[in-house]
């Protein structure tokens, strides 16, 4: 029965951590504007956590810079399991208008296991809500798989 | 030999189950739920489920639960959330729910002072092991935020303690139970014109105690990552998040049985007039100050914590301390002044 309270709390209280891998600042707003009262993520019981070590989603921003990189992959490390990955935009799916640019090393799928792609640039609030939502559920199969 | 056992069982019943641990656990979960829905009713949002605190606590209880590195005493951190929360559930068992008293005769104002500090502390040990410079600055502001909500806290009650004591003839009256009794017999101390200042100001003490907006510096989210919390994950995060919620109760019960405490005798005579006697009437006067009880302590959180933290902005530290010396601190004085003279 704890297992069973556990699971079905994971997918209801899904706290969000957000990297900027070199974003462009557009994709950072449009996440805030999915906090706000108009559309209000906080009923479905997202929060924006301050660390990593809070954080049920990690949410990267950004095409995943040279120089970025290497932080993204500790953040991510930092995660309690079980945790899920969103990318959020074009940019750290596919290097959008920085595709093949010298100082970038993504797309982020190469270095750790992506669960959630969020495309647009930026994509709408909806489209966020809508990937954010899948992310619980895949956390709370990833929950359910473990031990 | 079995009158023996069976107290040792009554007293194991008040500590786990009714004023003690589950109690605290579903009344102070269900609080912190309903402040965030009102928060967010008042900014204009659907909000939260009122069952979240307890999605929260459950979920993280799921979590793996990282030791960081730099941790210096994996015993203290570990144990620190679970010192607090103990004490805050002593504290609870202490503090009368009108007529109901499970400990009432063995504690005073003073303990309760003491048994106040003890969360904070706890949370200051438990931050100050992980060595996270988060954890450095958000500890010596949650210091500074109790010294600046000791000094008010101490008047109000020495103010109460005193008005109490005049009536009943012994000078300064500290005794809770003492405290309920008086106001059983001659109506709640908010009543009297020389105690409103009293109760403002620990309607305002309340939201510093507990660490709400906008005196929560020490727990800083958009600032410091949660200061102290910062290194902490999974279940020891998650009982963090119930002290939280559980000082949110403790201090609401607290402030009624303070000044509200006349309503008791009201629910006495509404179990009288419905005409029962006995152990049934007993059970239904319990039954009816605990519904009282968190129905007051709503109605307190939503003055005092929801609606406050709905219109301000976070406070810097040392505005905190200021305002806590300065007005909250001045109005506790005025009642102690006139309380001193006997109004």
């Amino acid at each position: 029965m704890f297992k069973k309270l556990i699971e079905e709390s994971t997918g209801k209280s899904p706290w969000l951590f957000h990297i900027n891998a070199g974003s462009c600042n557009g994709c950072d707003i449009e996440l805030v504007s999915v906090l706000t009262p108009r559309y209000d993520a906080e009923r479905l019981g997202f929060k924006l956590a301050g660390t990593p070590r809070h954080a049920d989603i990690v949410v990267v921003t950004g095409p995943v810079t040279q120089q970025s990189l290497n932080r993204v992959l500790r953040a991510i490390e930092q995660v309690p399991e079980p945790r899920c990955i969103v990318t959020m935009g074009s940019c750290p799916q596919s290097g959008n208008v920085f595709r093949g640019s010298y100082a970038i090393a993504g797309p982020l799928s190469k270095y750790v296991h992506v669960d959630v792609d969020v495309a647009g640039c930026t994509p709408k609030p909806e489209a966020v809500m809508d990937g954010l939502v899948l992310a619980t559920k895949i956390l709370q199969e990833k929950r359910r798989a473990m031990k | 030999m079995s009158a023996i056992l069976l107290d040792a069982l009554r007293y194991l019943g008040y500590i786990l189950i009714f004023p003690g641990f589950l109690f605290c656990f579903l009344t102070g979960l269900l609080l912190c739920g309903i402040d965030r829905k009102l928060v967010a009713r008042m900014q204009k949002r659907v909000g939260p489920p009122i069952l979240q605190p307890f999605y929260d606590f459950f979920k993280l209880c799921g979590k793996e639960t990282i030791v960081p590195a730099t941790v210096t005493s994996k015993t203290v951190f570990l144990l620190a959330p679970l010192v607090g929360l103990a004490s805050l559930v002593v504290l609870q068992l202490f503090i009368p729910i009108f007529s109901f008293r499970a400990f009432g005769a063995v504690a005073d104002v003073i303990v309760i002072l003491y048994l106040l500090l003890i969360p904070a502390v706890s949370v200051i040990m438990g931050g100050s092991v992980t060595g996270s410079p988060y954890a450095g600055v958000g500890l010596s502001r949650e210091m500074v935020t109790i010294l600046a909500c000791e000094l008010p806290l101490v008047l109000v009650l020495l103010s109460v303690a005193k008005t109490v004591g005049n009536a009943l003839d012994t000078g300064l009256c500290f005794s809770l139970t003492q405290i309920a009794a008086f106001q059983a017999k001659y109506g709640s101390l908010i009543l009297r014109p020389s105690m409103i200042p009293a109760a403002i100001a620990f309607l305002l003490i309340i939201p510093g105690e507990t660490g709400n907006h906008p005196f929560d510096a020490a727990e800083a989210e958009t600032e410091i990552c949660e200061g102290m919390l910062a290194e902490y994950s999974g279940a020891p995060l998650g009982v963090y998040k119930l002290n939280h919620a559980v000082k949110m109760l403790t201090m609401t019960s607290l402030f009624i049985a303070l000044f509200f405490g006349g309503i008791g005798t009201g629910i006495e005579q509404l179990a009288a007039a419905m005409g029962l006697t006995g152990g049934a009437a007993g059970m239904v006067v319990i039954l009816l100050d605990v519904l009282v009880m968190f129905l007051l302590c709503v109605l307190t959180t939503a003055v005092g914590i929801s609606f406050v933290h709905a219109v301000t902005a976070r406070l810097k530290i040392e505005q905190i301390f200021k305002y806590y010396w300065t007005v909250v601190s001045g109005l506790a004085l005025i009642s102690l002044v006139l309380s001193w003279y006997g109004f």
